[in-house]
């Protein structure tokens, strides 16, 4: 019953997210310039590779990687951490709590409908992308291609199920945007976001392929940039999917039960 | 009464005024108490992390755009330092002005007989910076072990006298920010964009000159304050600093500082005759 | 004391339909339209006098209030407080003022209230015996001596308040600026403050100028009023006078001890409410003698009071007459 209520009141709810975007144009703007580190970090490792290729990373294969990272963390990251973390603070939750729809519905319909305008936004750096580093990219092959488009979505989700069991700890814990942080920071660093996978020392690179950080970023921006085989990228998405097949489950379960705790204990 | 007074006279009234906020912003910040333990490990955290890059990128080479490992490190260490002072004092006012013009309730600092820009830059910050400031002199001490030398005093002073530069620049970047926040109410993520703009200032400046030419000269333009906050005195402490870069550096920093207190001005003149 | 003259306000506000193509066609340009808060308001308060501004929402009023504070522009004409121009925000101004705006305060949010006045203490450069003695006055007469040092974000809303107007008058102000002061209070708590603040004018000699929806503030507080509507000043002058200019009726109250025809009741006049053992009647003040003549000789009369009609009805009467009045002219 719920669901069926929750699919017939969405495109109502995506609509409402849009006109929100748009309302907030230049906190949009001001977003996109605040997630400028994979351009610094492409600066730097370009001047390190002039005197010669790091890894199998020359000057192009830098470019591609970071302009590549750019693109996919613009598409795919979340501000639900902080909207839930606020929401939970000062009691809003408990208005949205009583809506026959539950909440989560209208979360991700907001950032959904924040997806075309990124998507406007992020179609310069693709072009960029292309014309810059277009050999060293999996654009010829489809198949490649359409895993690549199956790992963006599957990191949207993966991003967007992890924040909420993050926000949802603000059910529990006074700190709960400190924590984000320490999360932010670890993924910094096993996603590929600062640095290329490749690059990092082996004992990293093994606890990256275990952890889900790089099946946020790491994978899709791999795939793109070719750095994959079909086999291989095959059992990625896989795992990827997995991983996001269980942090939907914990993060419900999660909100669930910080949901009868904050009913408790009146927020 | 106020213009009656001698200069003397109004700076030590601010100078008390300094301490009674000061002692209330402290007061404020000890309130949540488990907040001071767990963000100044998550601020270690991050020190530790943003040092990954470096020991990665000085893994691969012996030097970058003439800078030595353990050159790079003072950088980071200048760059630390200066991140607690814009996390720790400038950046929680930041948020608070936000805050007050959301709620209306920044009539109620216009309406006291006090500058405006000093009450809302001192109305809050946050101790557990101290954190981060401990973690910078730990890098400096290790970096000047590994270089196997340590700073002249007149190479200090002169490090100590862009401190106080940087510290300036930084906070007038910071009024820049905030009166922008007076035609765009809703600019909670300002201060993670000053902040991430800030962060490439953990790399010497001459890592970025002359990649991609063109679109980068105009990201120099905001990393160029950069360059004097972090760059400059890590060259200054190393003896590396031009003179005329630095009379250069100077005079910049006031121009700049004087540019933003005009801002601000203009921003509150637009608030008080544009609100209702 | 307070000099206003020919005092106009307008500013300029961002109007989008509802909508996605509005929606999307606001990122690219905005309308704005032009609105006239105040127009050509002009009147003077003397030194201690308590005026109460009347009038609908969005009638004026806190702008009138922020300009004489100093808190926003004029777009047009002269104001003065004292010998000051509030624009100018002179430190010595701010000293002579104060405002307390309902449902917002200046209290710091995590720190006790006596932390607010040692603040204001200092930002006010209140010598330390003088700022000690006025704080002990006003906690004593609000009577929240135990209230100051708890934090504020754990105090209810009517002791934030009374909290928040010690922070207000630390400074002894000579003018007192109130929006709206008892918005969201108790009928009781809303008793006391009306009592402080004519405690304080008394006191200290400060004007006071007040607006308010309540009209038992205003019936309470402040014998002058200025009422004003879409901006225009339509009354200037005592509240009396206006409740006798607007409504010439006076209200007889008759409590009958048994229930009486409706049509016996006609006879006497208006019937403004009847139930069983109760009735009002609405008559001219000229009659009002004749009336309570008849009604006592043919009416079972337990009790009979003669009263002014409420002043929200005065007020209502009052705006759609001047509402009637303006429809003719042409709105841009």
């Amino acid at each position: 019953m719920t669901i069926r209520r929750a699919i017939r009141a969405y495109p109502t709810l995506l609509r409402v997210g849009l006109s929100e975007v748009v309302a907030y144009r230049a906190e949009f703007l001001v977003w996109i310039l605040t997630t400028n580190m994979p351009l610094v970090m492409l600066a730097i490792w370009h001047a390190v590779a002039r005197d010669g290729a790091v890894g199998r990373f020359d000057q192009k294969e830098f470019t591609a990687y970071y302009l590549a990272v750019q693109a996919v963390r613009l598409l795919t990251s979340t501000w639900v951490v902080w909207q839930m973390s606020m929401e939970i603070r000062d009691g809003t939750l408990a208005a949205k709590l009583l809506r026959p729809v539950h909440p989560l519905y209208a979360y991700s319909a907001e950032h959904l409908a924040a997806v075309p305008l990124r998507a406007l936004v992020v179609s310069p750096i693709f072009a960029i992308l292309v014309y810059l580093a277009g050999d060293r990219l999996a654009i010829h092959d489809a198949t490649l291609l359409v895993i690549f488009a199956a790992s963006l979505v599957g990191a949207w989700l993966l991003i967007f199920f992890t924040m909420v069991l993050l926000g949802a700890l603000a059910f529990y814990m006074e700190s709960a945007l400190g924590l984000f942080e320490l999360w932010l920071g670890i993924h910094a660093i096993f996603s590929g976001y600062l640095i290329p996978l490749e690059v990092l020392p082996p004992w990293i690179r093994g606890a990256t392929r275990v952890l889900p950080f790089r099946y946020m970023l790491g994978f899709p921006v791999e795939t793109l940039v070719g750095l994959e085989t079909h086999a291989s990228a095959l059992r990625e998405l896989a795992v990827q999917w997995g991983y996001v097949g269980f942090f939907f489950a914990v993060s419900l379960l999660v909100w669930r039960a910080g949901v009868r705790r904050f009913a408790a204990y009146g927020g | 009464m106020a213009m009656t007074k001698s200069a003397f006279a109004i700076a030590r009234r601010y100078a008390g005024l300094l301490r009674v906020q000061i002692r209330t912003a402290t007061i404020g910040a000890m309130q949540y108490r488990a907040d001071f333990v767990v963000r100044g490990f998550i601020a270690l955290l991050w020190m530790v992390v943003a040092l990954v890059p470096l020991v990665v990128v000085f893994g691969a080479r012996q030097q970058v755009a003439g800078w030595t490992f353990a050159e790079a490190l003072v950088v980071v260490a200048w760059f630390t330092l200066l991140k607690a002072i814009l996390e720790g004092a400038v950046s929680p006012s930041l948020t608070a002005v936000v805050e007050h013009v959301r709620n209306g309730t920044l009539d109620f600092v216009l309406l006291k007989p006090a500058d405006a820009q000093f009450l809302v830059s001192t109305a809050k910050f946050e101790p557990w910076r101290i954190i981060d400031l401990l973690g910078a002199l730990a890098i400096f001490v290790y970096a000047f072990r590994l270089l196997g030398r340590w700073p002249h005093p007149a190479q200090l002073a002169l490090a100590l006298v862009f401190l106080v530069l940087a510290t300036m620049t930084l906070y007038s970047i910071w009024i820049l920010v905030v009166s922008a926040a007076f035609w765009v109410v809703k600019v909670d993520n300002l201060s993670y964009l000053f902040g991430s703009l800030f962060d490439a200032g953990r790399w010497p400046i001459d890592i970025f000159r002359g990649v991609f030419r063109g679109a980068l000269r105009f990201a120099f333009t905001f990393i160029f304050p950069l360059a004097l906050m972090t760059t400059y005195p890590a060259q200054a402490l190393l003896g590396k600093l031009a003179p005329s870069t630095a009379l250069y550096a100077l005079g910049g920093g006031v121009v700049f500082a004087r540019v933003a207190r005009q801002v601000w001005k203009r921003a509150l003149r637009m608030y008080t005759s544009a609100s209702s | 004391m307070i000099d206003v003259k020919n005092l106009s306000k307008s500013y300029r506000v961002h109007r989008r339909a509802p909508g996605l193509g509005a929606a999307l066609r606001s990122v690219i340009r905005r309308r704005y339209e032009t609105v006239k808060a105040v127009e050509d308001l002009s009147f003077h308060i003397n030194e201690g006098e308590r005026v109460g501004f009347l009038g609908p929402n969005g009638a004026g009023k806190t702008t009138t209030l922020k300009i004489l504070s100093g808190l926003l522009y004029p777009s047009a004409g002269q104001v003065r407080v004292g010998p000051f121009v509030p624009q100018q925000r002179d430190p010595r101004f701010l000293q002579l003022i104060t405002l307390v705006m309902g449902q917002k305060q200046q209290l710091l949010w995590d720190l006790p209230p006596a932390d607010t006045y040692a603040m204001n203490r200092a930002i006010y450069d209140l010598p330390r015996a003088q700022a000690d003695e006025t704080q002990k006055t006003l906690v004593e007469l609000l009577d929240i001596g135990d209230l100051i040092n708890k934090p504020t974000r754990q105090l209810s809303l009517g002791e934030r308040m009374k909290c928040e107007l010690v922070a207000a008058l630390l400074h002894q102000p000579r003018v007192l600026f109130l929006d709206e002061p008892t918005i969201g209070l108790d009928v009781s708590m809303q008793a006391k403050m009306r009592e402080f603040i004519r405690d304080y004018n008394q006191r200290f000699g400060a004007a006071v100028l007040l607006t308010s929806h309540y009209m038992d503030d205003v019936t309470a507080l402040c014998p002058r009023v200025i009422v004003i509507d879409h901006g225009h000043l339509i009354y200037d002058g005592d509240l009396q006078e206006l409740v006798r200019r607007v409504r010439p009726d006076k209200r007889v109250s008759i409590r009958l001890s048994v229930p009486i025809e409706r049509a016996q009741l006609d006879k006497l006049g208006v019937v403004v409410s009847a139930d069983a053992a109760h009735v009002v009647l609405s008559v001219p003040s000229g009659k009002v003698n004749v009336v309570v003549r008849d009604a006592l000789a043919t009416l079972p009369v337990v009790d009979l009071t003669i009263e002014d009609p409420p002043l929200e009805e005065v007020m209502r009467e009052m705006f759609s007459a001047h509402r009637e009045g303006t429809r003719d002219r042409a709105v841009p």
